[in-house]
């Protein structure tokens, strides 16, 4: 039973390695350029998985301070404030990539990679 | 004013000008251009005031908001940053100098603005990556940086661009998310982001959590590796620049790469040290990347018919010579790496920009079509022989003096098989690039109904060529003069 223990304790680490890995797979391995993107973000919330996980504190209470809250175990709060951080960046590689897929599909009117490396190499050869 | 806000006011100028462009948007270009210039001089000057100050007086601290370190952001201005913005705002100025002589090729005379916006927030964020003694904050200047670079990329309205421009943003992601992993590691074992702080309490940390450190240095490693093109990662590198316009290849291939491998630098002697280097051995896996690279990138380069292509494995290979060079671990071997940062900077500054003009009067990028180019452009040929002639490795350049401190640093650590790899590497580079000057200045003309539509060049395209091919010559007779810089910069890295 020690290893199960061991699991369900840092259950939210394996979860953001899993996380982690599904997006890597997907953003290395698919031909769809939106699902790219899409692992990507997988990818990024696994991360943030992480941090936030390395600030919490078993236990331990959101880091406000009341009158009646003194000696209170509070959660680290800055991996969380560093997240925002990130998950804005995040979602700004999104906008961008997203853009660009849809300036590609306008000019070779698919979005799978396979299509796409095909088009271009017949092109390539064209010249 | 304060000396210490003096690099915050450097960013900040970079960022209001990028910030007035799209006001002045009914105005002349021309004021947007000098008022650009401007920006650029000031930052130059005040960062050679900074070098100075740093290398006579002490290094500069600066913490935001007044918050202490641990919980803030802090500036350090050390002469390791401040050599370095140095290089930049030169590098910078001249191709700024260049772009403004109507050489953006492909891109559109409305976009021209938007293509500025982009340049001086590439700058800053550059600026902001070597200033910043905070890693979480280094991780946003990056974002930041691959960004921009991509926008930069993808800003020609041209098929092969986005999809160039798309690759690069997934690799680059992948590397900023795998830097960000190790940084969560890093907290995770230490408690916090700033570099100093990391740097005391890292050996304490190595001992308790030795699993956490090696991962982080593993994901680290790997994602600043894929964003400076190390040879194994480099697939989205030649795309990329070769279909960015021409100053701007020069701008990514010259100076970005090296920003990241600045960071790199940074990660390796600041946060962890050497001691943990040592152990892990992490000398002889850089030492085996940047080997391979330096003889792969160069058998790639000899295989392109594109020019610019040629030039995007190119740097592949020269970032394997920085990473020799760090990969030794040792004062030598950092400096060397450190001048060949500077030099390779200026040489491949030199070749994009002359290949730039050629790409713009004659509309081609076959290597084959450069026969006889000598006799109708000498000027852009000539720079592009003396930096090529560099980048080969010839006496009176700055590339000479770089491979000559590669090879001496490599001996002092008894590596003489990374001395044979440096002189193949170099044989390599005759290979691809002594063709091109021969054909250029021996053979004739090709298609000699185009000399009539030859015009005649812009003295702001012709003066930054001239003042490149001096600077090479220069550094390569001088190089004592900067070696006092970067030697402290590699004091103030490795103490």
């Amino acid at each position: 039973m020690d290893i199960v223990d061991k699991i369900i304790e840092n259950i939210n680490y394996l979860g953001a390695i899993a996380l982690f890995v599904i997006g890597l797979r997907i953003v290395v391995l698919h031909s769809n350029l939106i699902k790219r993107i899409m692992g990507l973000n997988i990818m990024g919330t696994g991360v943030f998985l992480f941090f936030v996980s390395i600030g919490n504190v078993t236990g331990g209470v959101p880091p406000i301070i009341y009158p009646d809250s003194s000696g209170a175990v509070y959660i680290n709060p800055i991996p969380s404030v560093l997240i925002l951080t990130g998950i804005v960046v995040v979602v700004s590689i999104t906008v961008y990539s997203l853009s660009l897929v849809i300036r590609i599909y306008e000019n070779y009117e698919t979005i799978d990679q396979k299509e796409l490396s095909r088009l271009i190499s017949e092109e390539a050869n064209d010249h | 004013m304060i000396i210490e806000q003096l690099p915050i006011i450097n960013l900040l100028l970079f960022l209001l000008m990028a910030l007035f462009i799209p006001l002045l948007k009914r105005k002349p270009f021309k004021i947007t251009l000098i008022l650009g210039f401007v920006v650029l001089g000031l930052v130059f000057i005040s960062s050679v005031y900074l070098l100075w100050y740093v290398n006579n007086v002490g290094i500069i601290i600066y913490t935001f908001g007044g918050f202490e370190a641990r919980f803030g952001i802090e500036f350090v201005v050390d002469p390791f940053s401040a050599l370095f913005t140095t290089i930049i705002a030169i590098l910078a100025a001249i191709i700024y100098i260049y772009s403004s002589g109507d050489a953006t090729d492909g891109i559109e005379k409305t976009e021209y603005g938007r293509y500025y916006i982009l340049l001086f927030l590439l700058l800053m964020s550059m600026f902001g990556i070597l200033y910043t003694n905070d890693i979480f904050n280094t991780y946003v200047f990056i974002e930041i940086l691959s960004i921009t670079t991509c926008a930069i990329i993808s800003i020609k309205k041209k098929k092969d661009t986005y999809t160039s421009a798309f690759r690069y943003l997934m690799m680059n992601e992948l590397g900023s998310l795998s830097y960000l992993i190790g940084v969560a590691l890093i907290y995770m074992a230490t408690g916090y982001t700033n570099i100093t702080l990391i740097g005391e309490s890292m050996s304490n940390a190595f001992q308790a959590y030795q699993l956490n450190i090696v991962i982080a240095l593993g994901f680290m490693i790997i994602g600043l590796g894929i964003k400076a093109a190390v040879f194994p990662f480099h697939i989205w590198l030649p795309d990329a620049h070769s279909s960015a316009p021409s100053t701007s290849s020069a701008i990514l291939s010259a100076i970005v790469i090296k920003v990241y491998i600045l960071v790199f630098v940074k990660v390796l002697f600041r946060v962890f040290n050497l001691e943990i280097l040592n152990e892990m051995s992490i000398s002889t896996i850089l030492l085996i990347l940047a080997g391979v690279g330096m003889i792969m990138g160069s058998v790639f380069a000899i295989a392109q018919k594109d020019v610019k292509r040629m030039l995007g494995y190119s740097s592949v290979a020269q970032m394997g010579y920085i990473l020799l060079g760090i990969g030794l671990l040792s004062f030598e071997g950092l400096r060397a790496a450190f001048f060949h940062i500077l030099s390779h900077g200026l040489m491949k500054t030199a070749l994009f920009l002359s290949v730039g003009e050629i790409i713009f009067y004659k509309k081609t990028r076959k290597v084959n079509d450069f026969d006889g180019l000598g006799f109708i452009m000498p000027v852009a040929m000539g720079v592009f022989s003396i930096a090529a002639l560099g980048m080969i490795g010839l006496p009176l350049t700055s590339g000479f003096i770089s491979k000559l401190n590669l090879g001496m640093a490599v001996l002092d650590k008894n590596q003489t098989i990374f001395l044979v790899i440096l002189i193949i590497s170099s044989l390599l580079n005759v290979i691809y690039y002594l063709p091109i000057i021969i054909s250029a200045f021996l053979k004739n003309e090709k298609y000699h109904y185009r000399l009539e539509s030859i015009e005649k060049t812009p003295r702001t395209m012709i003066a930054p060529l001239i003042l490149l091919g001096l600077l090479i010559i220069v550094v390569g007779i001088f190089p004592n003069q900067i070696m006092v810089f970067i030697e402290s910069a590699v004091r103030s890295v490795m103490p």
